[in-house]
């Protein structure tokens, strides 16, 4: 990954609190898995970034190589990495992902 | 129907890797035809697997599915081996089996 690319993906991780990497977007998401944390979000009432991996060749092979992860969608928060579709959604289920926002102060 | 190379591809690297307890690989690329990233053929693109290992003990769940794609990569490095296009993954340690949902 070169340096631009590294620097692009930083720049939208940033961009807010909450920012899903994920295939199409939530209104029309392209992929069962980025759909499911998309709902889940928007379940929750959280604002998120959603930056489309299939509109940009860099950043979706980038992403993998900056999260060390390589598949599709991958959450973050607060800059964070939290994980992807399975990790998401049990986090959801156990009450340790709303846990998790509200001790990052986002409003739900 | 016959074991795609993919799902051997699977048993071998984590089997080699993590010395799991228990691996259970299921197919489900059947369900996933026509999506970005299947294969015509209904299988070896996407998969659910659900291991238990002591490899996984102390980890969080972001360091256990890291172990676990580590031990699947190509040998280019970035993506999944043998055209593995998604994993839904449980990663267990042994003892909290008893706890799963």
């Amino acid at each position: 990954m070169n340096t631009q690319t590294h620097e692009r993906i930083a720049n939208e991780i940033s961009k807010q609190d909450v920012v899903l990497f994920m295939k199409g977007t939530p209104q029309a998401p392209q992929c069962g898995f980025s759909s499911q944390v998309a709902q889940l979000l928007a379940h929750l009432g959280v604002n998120f970034h959603s930056v489309n991996v299939l509109e940009d060749d860099d950043i979706r092979n980038g992403i993998k190589q900056y999260s060390d992860w390589p598949t599709i969608p991958q959450l973050y928060i607060k800059g964070e990495f939290v994980g992807g579709c399975d990790i998401v959604r049990e986090m959801f289920q156990s009450g340790e992902l709303q846990q998790h926002l509200a001790e990052k102060k986002i409003v739900t | 129907m016959p074991v795609s190379a993919a799902e051997t591809f699977l048993q071998k690297r984590l089997c080699d890797s993590l010395a799991p307890q228990e691996l259970e690989i299921v197919d489900e690329s059947h369900r996933h035809i026509g999506h970005a990233g299947a294969n015509a053929s209904g299988v070896g693109s996407h998969f659910r697997v659900r291991i238990v290992a002591g490899a996984f003990e102390g980890l969080s769940r972001v360091q256990r599915h890291r172990l676990v794609y580590r031990a699947l990569r190509d040998e280019a490095g970035g993506a999944l081996g043998c055209g593995i296009h998604a994993l839904e993954l449980i990663a267990l340690s042994p003892g909290e089996e008893s706890s799963e949902a």
